[in-house]
């Protein structure tokens, strides 16, 4: 029995130890409550044991096998980890642990106060369901295992979001579950397509017959996997869905569904796209009729997936959707990173999973903190926090920073390779489309903490404290994460060089404090010292040589000659970028949600048509079915 | 306050041993006269007159002044022309929240003695009677060249360590205090804490307290600042 054996087991048995005190020894639930991180910690441990995938050595395996084998249609079925199943993995039972020790303290007694001790024991299931699932898809060895976890991470997503009673969540958790089921019928059919093609499911026999398909065999085939993956990523033209749908889930679900749940889209499309079919021979099958190759076809994806949703970010005005929708916008980067297929876009995209996970849980913590001392996630109903909760603003001062991809935090590493390669590759306009969102990005997220931090205390928050101890330590934690693989890259980077070795791309030059190129490279050390400096010279002069600011209170503020008194708000939060909205607003046309309303009524009008003429004409209606069946019968066996 | 005290009449009592005694604070006061910015608070007609002042015709920025839209960064509040007594309210509490040093500027007649308002009951007619003002402009309306001109007035009188009416502000408190009390009631406060800060600047004098400022006393409520601090 090796380690992934071991994983597995533990992770099953994580699930079976909640099921039986769900159900036999509620009384014992608490004690659940307090423990469930051990269940992240124990497969934590066996996948740091197998980090002899990443941390290559003289005779270390590429591959680790799992012992256990079924075979169907016989097609043997395999499960086995590599360095890109390790890599996911990682920052899956992370980010779960992080969610678990969130949930395990105050804001789990609160929430089991709230709905039931039934629906606490229930997120937990739902967490633990979710990273078995996403562990079993990372393992899957052939098409047909690639299959099964895939449906159970959709479905497990679905218990997820469904665990929120609300009616918003419930009707996003039904999309998402349409949408799931179009990408898993559009996987099957690639899948026939493939066994058509290959005659087998193993990636290895598939591989080689990969290599000799022309290009009219291989666009449709890649247009179903990516329709399939794109979907669960929530890549343009499948965004609508996820947004609302992580953002209504209940806080943990929320904080590791935003940090990886959509991520196995990605992880997908690189097994099809780069393990199988070789990216290098998208950038010479071009696309009948146009100037386009599949290549640059899936880099627009991935650039107007860093567009669209980051300025629908923009226009939210709740806290939690805004996050979401980044959650979407922020995929868009590390599709185009890995689609440009060199060795710095690549790590850079890759690198970003790792980063978006870190800061997008921080997020949602300090988030779900705020909503737990004031009830309300709306920006209407916020601002001036930052005197009652500096610790909670100040971790989402670290973790805006990683989103927006500024300097010294980790979301600016992996933007700027993506940047670079972009440049590097001859890519301008694409690179403009990436600083588009980045431009957006930095605009919403300061509309965040303008909007829940700055600004006017409301009358009834005057007398709220700092987050309970349980959420602060996550988030404090995550905040070092975030500080400190910015600064050093290079932790995470060791990870990713073999990631990019399993799936076929050049390594990336890289040192601890950033990447070597020979066009100039990043060493975010000296950037980060020379931030400081900078940071240390404004300090001298604003506390030794000046030292004489005066504190006010936030009444006795300039507001053109106004009085201003706890009646009158004066923080400007609705609406927040009028004047923005002024130049771009006429370009939201809800293009995309009246193209879902198109579809969706367009089935729904053919069902009930196929529907109605059955049941008004049954007998005609089966007279002409046998004709028309006859009909092809005999035109089949005479001219077939 | 053009008081006879202010008119270097004794000059050589001031006499100079060392050259280089006051050479910094002549160098700070030359800096502060050519950095001054001006706060938007433009009240009453004057105001027509500081576009083509502040833009390229007459070029206020080649002095140093440009207009800033905070009191709190602001030198100069430029008070442009008559001020009724809601507005006054707002001119106190603005220049209440400006840092120190700050002058005042009261551009046209109706800021000198009321002006074509005079007979007006709502008008405050006299602005030094609740605010030290450096420099009056008078005029219905002055031209450009008359602002630019009272503007130099004031730089000069930085430059030569006399613009100095804000200390007023602070040193007879009571007496500015007692006349916007009669004009607003017993009730008027800002939220500015003036004792204090003339406490801060150790301008206190024997007139910054008196019994306005004891009828303040019974009624202000001061507002404390938020600061920040970690409760659990």
């Amino acid at each position: 029995m090796n380690n992934l054996d071991q994983l597995f087991i533990v992770s099953l048995s994580g699930l079976a130890i909640v099921i039986i005190i769900g159900l036999f020894l509620p009384r014992q639930a608490t004690w659940l409550a307090k423990l469930s991180p051990l269940l992240y910690v124990g497969q934590l441990l066996l996948l740091i044991k197998m980090a002899s995938l990443v941390y290559i050595d003289a005779g270390s395996a590429s591959e680790i096998q799992s012992s256990f084998h079924l075979h169907l249609l016989g097609e043997p079925l395999q499960w086995r980890f590599d360095a890109l199943s390790w890599f996911f993995a990682i920052i899956t039972v992370v980010a779960a642990l992080f969610a678990a020790l969130f949930m395990s303290g105050v804001w789990g007694e609160d929430y089991r106060k709230k709905t039931s001790a039934n629906a606490y024991t229930m997120l937990h299931l739902g967490l633990l369901l979710n990273v078995n699932s996403m562990l079993l898809l990372l393992a899957s060895g052939d098409f047909i295992s690639l299959f099964i976890g895939w449906e159970f991470v959709s479905w497990a997503s679905f218990f997820m979001m469904v665990l929120n009673p609300q009616k918003v969540a419930r009707q996003a958790a039904m999309k998402y579950l349409m949408y799931a089921m179009t990408g898993a019928m559009a996987l099957l059919a690639a899948m026939a397509y493939i066994y058509d093609i290959s005659g087998s499911l193993q990636y290895d026999i598939v591989r080689l017959s990969m290599s000799h398909l022309s290009s009219e065999q291989i666009i449709p085939l890649v247009i179903l996997f990516v329709v399939g993956f794109a979907i669960k990523m929530g890549v343009i033209p499948f965004h609508l869905w996820q947004a609302v749908a992580y953002a209504e889930t209940p806080a943990p679900g929320a904080i590791f569904m935003g940090a990886i749940s959509a991520r196995m889209g990605l992880y997908a499309i690189i097994v099809v796209l780069f393990q199988l079919i070789s990216m290098d021979n998208f950038a010479y099958i071009h696309i009948p009729y146009t100037f386009w190759n599949v290549q640059s076809v899936l880099a627009w994806i991935g650039a107007l997936t860093t567009i669209i949703p980051t300025y629908i970010a923009l226009k939210q005005n709740d806290a939690r959707h805004l996050l979401a929708w980044h959650g979407v916008g922020q995929g868009g980067y590390m599709l185009l990173g890995l689609v440009i297929a060199d060795n710095v876009g690549s790590a850079g995209g890759l690198l970003h999973v790792f980063n978006h996970a870190t800061y997008q849980a921080a997020l949602f913590m300090t988030v779900a903190a705020v909503m737990y001392r004031t009830g309300t996630s709306n920006f209407d109903k916020l601002g001036g926090l930052v005197s009652q909760m500096p610790l909670t603003f100040m971790v989402m001062v670290f973790s805006i920073i990683g989103l927006a991809g500024l300097p010294p935090m980790n979301g600016f590493v992996s933007k700027w390779m993506v940047y670079r390669s972009l440049l590097l590759d001859g890519q301008p306009l694409l690179f403009v489309a990436a600083v588009i969102g980045t431009l957006g990005t930095i605009l919403s997220v300061y509309k965040l903490v303008h909007n829940t931090f700055l600004g006017q205390l409301r009358v009834e928050h005057q007398e709220i404290k700092e987050a309970p101890l349980t959420m602060l330590i996550p988030m404090l934690l995550l905040a070092l994460i975030i500080f400190v693989t910015g600064v050093m890259p290079g932790l995470i980077l060791d990870w990713i060089v073999p990631v990019q070795a399993a799936i076929g791309l050049p390594p990336l030059d890289y040192h601890l404090g950033g990447i070597i190129l020979p066009t100039g490279g990043l060493d975010m050390i000296w950037l980060t010292l020379i931030l400081f400096y900078g940071f240390a010279v404004g300090a001298v002069i604003f506390y030794l040589i000046g030292g004489r600011a005066k504190h006010v209170h936030q009444y006795d503020n300039y507001a053109g000659g106004h009085f201003l008194t706890a009646k009158v708000r004066y923080h400007y939060s609705h609406n927040f970028y009028a004047g923005l909205m002024h130049l771009i607003g006429g370009w939201y046309r809800g293009s995309f949600v009246r193209l879902e309303k198109a579809i969706v009524s367009l089935v729904s009008f053919l069902s009930q048509l196929a529907e109605n003429f059955y049941r008004a004409n049954q007998p005609t209606m089966l007279v002409v079915a046998v004709v028309v069946m006859a009909i092809w019968g005999i035109a089949v066996g005479r001219f077939g | 306050m053009n008081t006879l005290n202010n008119i270097p009449v004794q000059a050589d009592n001031n006499k100079r041993t060392n050259p280089l005694a006051t050479v910094f604070d002549e160098f700070i006061q030359f800096c502060q006269s050519r950095s001054l910015f001006m706060l938007h608070y433009c009240t009453g007609c004057g105001a027509i007159e500081l576009p083509p002042a502040m833009t390229s015709r007459f070029d206020m920025e080649r002095l140093g002044i440009q207009p800033m839209v905070t009191p709190r960064q602001a030198d100069i509040l430029l008070v442009t022309g008559y001020v009724s007594v809601k507005t006054l309210k707002r001119v106190i509490l603005t220049y209440e929240q400006m840092q120190s040093p700050k002058y005042v500027i009261g551009i046209c007649s109706c800021t000198v003695n009321g002006g074509m308002y005079w007979q007006s009951y709502a008008t405050a007619k006299v602005l030094n009677e609740y605010l030290p003002v450096d420099v009056y402009i008078a005029g219905c309306m002055p031209r450009p060249e008359a602002v630019i001109s009272g503007l130099r007035r004031l730089m000069a009188n930085i430059e030569q360590g006399k613009g100095n009416a804000w200390q007023d502000y602070y040193q007879r408190y009571d007496y500015y205090l007692g006349n916007q009390q009669h004009l607003f009631g017993d009730d008027w406060q800002t939220p500015t804490d003036v004792i204090g800060e003339a406490k801060y600047y150790e301008l206190e004098a024997e007139q910054t307290y008196g019994k306005h400022t004891d009828i303040l006393a019974q009624h202000q409520q001061p507002l404390e600042a938020q600061t920040m601090q970690i409760k659990f």
